[in-house]
C-alpha cells in the first residue's frame, strides 16, 4: 500500500512506461523473431537456431570486417578526443573555451549533412580534387579519395568525435588541480603525474567514449552506403536489405542480435583488460 | 621548452578543431555558390539553390513534419523525463543508479537495431506507420537525455526550501510550482531544446518508422541518393542552423542560472 501511495512511483510511471512499451517490448519481441522462420513470404513462429547458424556461416567475415573498422574508428576518436580535451583542460588556457565551443557546434551539425559533406569533399569531381587541381599539385583527379574503407573511417570518426569528447571532457574535468600540484610537490615526474593520476581518473570516460563509438560504428549502414563504395559493405547494410526487398525479418534480427552480443562481449573484454591493468599498478 | 610544448599542444587542438568544423563550413559555403557542381571555383555568390529548394512543395511537407515531430517530442519527452528525473533525484542511489542505467540503454544501442525493432513491433501490432509512430519512436532516445540532464541538476538541489514551503502549508503541487520549478526551469528548457535538436537530426529511426511522407533528414536522404547539386547544401545548411540554434539556446539558457 505504501508503494502505491509513494509519489515518486507515480512520477516515474510515464518515463518507465515509455521505456517499457517503446524500447523494451520492441527489442524483446525483435529478439524473439530471430528464432522464427519465413515460409512462403510469411512469418512462421517457431523455435530454431537456423538463422544464427546461417548468420555465422554466411556473414562471419563481414562481421569481422565490421568490427575491425569499428575498432579502428573507436580508437581514433578516443585518441583524438582525449588529446583534444587534454589540451582544453591543461594546455590551452583561455583558448580552451574556444576549442570547447567549436566542438559543441560540431556536435549538432547533423548526421546526414556531415556524411554528405565528406561525399562532396572527397568525390572525384569534389572539393579536395578541384582545389588540388587548381593549386597544381595534381594533374588528374585522384579517384581513391572516396569509395573505400578509409572514407568510412574518416567520415564516421568526424561524426563521432564530438560525441566522444563529451564523456572524456566530463571525466577530465573531475581531475583536481590540487592533487596534481601535490604529486608534483612530492617529486612526481610529468609522466608519473600523467600515468598515475590523470589517466586512471578518466579511464571511465575513455571507456564510455570508446564503447559508444564502437557500438554506433558497428551498427551504421548509411555511411558505408553513401561513401564506402562496393568494397565497404558492412553488416548493417546486409541487415537493412533483409527488411527491404529481401524480406527475411528473422535472419535480419538474428544478424542484428549476433552483432550486438559480439560487440558487448568485445567491449566487456576490453573493460576487463583495463581493469587488470589497473590492479597491477 | 615549456612554451614550445604548450604552443605545439595548442596547434594540435587547432588541427582537431579544423577537422571538426571544415566539412560543415564547406557545406554552408557551397550552398551560396553559383556553380552546379560542388567544387572549386565556386563561380560567385547566389541564392538560387535556396530559391529552388523553397519552390519544391515536398520540401515544405518535410519541413512541417519535422517541426511537428520535434515540437511534440520536445514537449512530451521533457514532461515525462523531468517527472522521472525529479523522482529519481529523491530516491536512494542504490535504486536510482540502476534505474538510470536501464533508462539510458536506448542511447547505447545502434539506431539501426532500435529502428528495426520498432518497425517490426508497430507492423505486427497493426499500427499504421506515420508521423505519429515517428513521434513515439523519438521519445525512446530523447527521454534518456532529458532525464540525465535534469537529474544532474536536481541531485545537487537543496530541498530545505521545498520543505519550508510545505511546513508553511503549501500543497505538494503548489510547493513544486512556486519553489522547485523556478529553480530548475532553465535546466528543463535546456533539456527540451536538446531533445528537439536530437529529434530534428534523427534519420535512421525516422526512416524505418515513417513509411510514406518525409521529415527533413529523410528528404535529404532521398535527394542525396538521386541527385547531387547544391540544393542539398542549402537544405543541409538549414538543418545545421536549426540544430545549432536550438542547442545554442539550450546552452545559453542552462548556463545562465544552472
Amino acid at each position: 500500500m505504501r508503494f502505491v501511495r509513494d509519489w515518486r512511483v507515480w512520477l516515474l510511471t510515464p518515463a518507465v512506461g515509455a521505456f517499457a512499451l517503446l524500447f523494451l517490448s520492441p527489442i524483446v519481441f525483435f529478439f524473439v523473431v530471430s528464432f522464427w522462420e519465413v515460409k512462403l513470404f510469411k512469418l512462421n513462429p517457431t523455435f530454431t537456431f537456423a538463422n544464427y547458424i546461417r548468420t555465422y556461416n554466411e556473414y562471419f567475415e563481414v562481421a569481422l570486417f565490421t568490427f575491425g573498422i569499428a575498432a579502428l574508428i573507436a580508437t581514433i576518436t578516443t585518441f583524438l578526443g582525449f588529446t583534444f580535451t587534454y589540451v582544453i583542460r591543461f594546455k590551452a588556457g583561455r583558448f580552451g573555451s574556444v576549442l570547447l565551443f567549436g566542438a559543441i557546434i560540431a556536435l549538432f551539425g547533423g548526421y546526414l549533412a556531415k556524411v554528405y559533406a565528406w561525399k562532396t569533399i572527397l568525390g572525384t569531381n569534389g572539393i579536395l580534387n578541384s582545389a588540388l587541381l587548381g593549386v597544381g599539385l595534381i594533374e588528374t583527379p585522384v579517384q581513391s579519395f572516396i569509395f573505400n574503407p578509409g572514407t568510412v573511417v574518416v567520415t564516421l570518426s568526424h561524426w563521432l568525435l564530438p560525441l566522444a569528447i563529451l564523456p572524456i571532457y566530463g571525466s577530465l574535468r573531475g581531475v583536481k588541480d590540487l592533487t596534481l600540484d601535490a604529486a608534483r610537490d612530492l617529486g612526481a615526474t610529468p609522466w608519473q603525474v600523467f600515468s598515475g593520476i590523470i589517466l586512471p581518473q578518466c579511464r571511465a570516460g575513455l571507456f564510455a567514449a570508446f564503447a559508444f563509438c564502437f557500438l554506433i560504428s558497428a551498427g551504421d549502414y548509411v555511411t558505408p552506403r553513401l561513401v564506402g563504395g562496393p568494397s565497404t559493405t558492412m553488416i548493417g547494410n546486409y541487415i537493412e536489405s533483409l527488411f527491404g526487398f529481401r524480406f527475411d525479418w528473422p535472419l535480419g534480427s538474428s544478424m542484428a542480435f549476433a552483432t550486438l552480443f559480439c560487440c558487448i562481449a568485445l567491449l566487456a573484454f576490453t573493460n576487463y583488460l583495463l581493469f587488470k591493468a589497473r590492479r597491477r599498478e | 621548452m615549456n612554451v614550445v610544448a604548450n604552443t605545439l599542444w595548442r596547434i594540435w587542438g587547432g588541427v582537431v578543431l579544423f577537422f571538426l568544423l571544415t566539412p560543415l563550413f564547406l557545406v554552408v559555403l557551397f550552398s551560396f555558390g553559383n556553380s552546379a557542381v560542388t567544387a572549386f571555383p565556386m563561380g560567385g555568390v547566389s541564392f538560387k539553390w535556396y530559391r529552388e529548394l523553397f519552390a519544391n512543395p515536398y520540401f515544405w511537407g518535410a519541413f512541417s513534419n519535422s517541426l511537428i515531430v520535434a515540437g511534440s517530442v520536445g514537449l512530451v519527452s521533457t514532461m515525462s523525463g523531468t517527472m522521472g528525473a525529479l523522482a529519481l533525484a529523491r530516491m536512494r542511489p542504490r535504486v536510482a543508479t540502476p534505474t538510470m542505467f536501464a533508462i539510458a540503454a536506448p542511447i547505447m544501442v545502434p539506431p539501426l537495431v532500435v529502428g528495426l525493432a520498432l518497425m517490426v513491433f508497430y507492423v505486427t501490432l497493426g499500427f499504421k506507420l506515420s508521423v505519429f509512430t515517428v513521434i513515439l519512436s523519438h521519445l525512446v532516445f530523447t527521454q534518456p537525455f532529458v532525464i540525465l540532464i535534469v537529474h544532474a541538476r536536481m541531485v545537487g538541489f537543496d530541498y530545505v526550501a521545498v520543505e519550508s514551503a510545505r511546513d508553511l502549508g503549501a500543497s505538494p503541487l503548489r510547493a513544486f510550482f512556486t519553489v522547485t520549478l523556478p529553480i530548475a526551469r532553465s535546466t528543463i528548457i535546456g533539456a527540451a531544446f536538446i531533445a528537439m535538436a536530437l529529434s530534428l537530426d534523427d534519420f535512421i529511426i525516422t526512416f524505418f518508422t515513417i513509411a510514406g511522407g518525409n521529415t527533413l533528414p529523410t528528404f535529404i536522404w532521398g535527394m542525396i541518393r538521386t541527385q547531387t547539386d547544391p540544393t542539398i547544401n542549402a537544405i543541409a545548411t538549414l538543418l545545421v542552423s536549426l540544430t545549432v540554434v536550438s542547442s545554442l539556446i539550450a546552452m545559453a539558457v542552462t548556463r545562465y542560472r544552472g
